[in-house]
């Protein structure tokens, strides 16, 4: 297994987050994470902002978009 | 209305249509502001329909409903060339973009994790729709819709490797914004607070 610095890790941090890193240097990471709080609690942080980055977004279209898309194809078949 | 016809339309509105609040929420981070949000959605809802026998079933309708919106968008709202996608800000280099370490002065890890918990949607909001719309939207893909990179490459119509690096300068981007504001809001995580 190759060893990784805490500056390679860090910067792994996406990858690792989104099931971006495959064999070998996913064990890498994995086993850098398990022996230094440093780099563990950066990963922390990285998931705590995507779960705030994702908590912002969580807005519905309204029940009159829904409507008006289903108008505007019916339009679009009868000229079809 | 013969039964073909109706036949397309009953697929469609089964398959495509509950994929709405994707499209909206991806629309919003493209428009950033519900109206037009709203038109764009019925754009590509309208594009897709007119294309729908193109679209191979059993592979991603989502991901080509989301490639269907970035050309929507790019020919409704920028008028600009698809191959001109890269941005200046894809030639700055790393320190240039700037550290994005911390949204506090604040030393400890675990302060940092609460504060940043704490900022306010809409603030985070803000800070998305500041940052430049190729990097806001591989953020949004990745972050909130958890696409993978080749999927959100396609989507987007760039290498894998511009995906990396956006969603990599585009989060940096955003912590440099959201310290700002901790900075200027004098925004505090009290040590030892319950």
């Amino acid at each position: 297994m190759k060893h990784l610095d805490c500056e390679e890790v860090k910067q792994n941090v996406h990858e690792y987050l989104h099931s971006e890193l495959h064999e070998p240097e996913l064990d890498s990471v994995t086993a850098h994470l398990a022996n230094c709080d440093s780099c563990e609690q950066h990963y922390d942080i990285e998931i705590v902002f995507n779960q705030v980055i994702q908590r912002s977004c969580d807005e519905a279209p309204t029940q009159e978009l829904a409507e008006r898309v289903m108008q505007r194809l019916r339009e679009i078949q009868d000229h079809d | 209305m013969s039964q073909e016809k109706s036949e397309k339309l009953r697929s469609f509105e089964q398959q495509a249509l509950p994929l709405m609040p994707q499209l909206y929420g991806a629309a919003l981070r493209w428009t950033r502001n519900p109206s037009d949000a709203e038109d764009l959605v019925q754009e590509t809802f309208s594009k897709a329909f007119v294309a729908w026998a193109k679209f191979e079933q059993g592979t991603n309708l989502k991901a080509w409903l989301f490639r269907i919106m970035t050309n929507t968008h790019i020919n409704l709202y920028n008028k600009r060339n698809k191959d001109q996608a890269k941005t200046a800000l894809d030639d700055l280099e790393d320190w240039q973009i700037g550290k994005g370490e911390s949204i506090t002065s604040i030393s400890t890890r675990s302060a940092e994790a609460e504060a940043m918990d704490n900022l306010p949607s809409g603030i985070i909001k803000q800070a998305l729709d500041q940052i430049p719309e190729e990097f806001r939207m591989v953020v949004y893909y990745a972050v909130v819709e958890g696409l993978p990179y080749a999927e959100i490459a396609d989507v987007m119509g760039t290498p894998v490797g511009t995906v990396m690096s956006r969603l990599h300068r585009g989060k940096k981007l955003l912590k440099t914004l959201l310290s700002d504001y901790a900075s200027q809001e004098g925004y505090r995580v009290e040590a030892g607070k319950e």
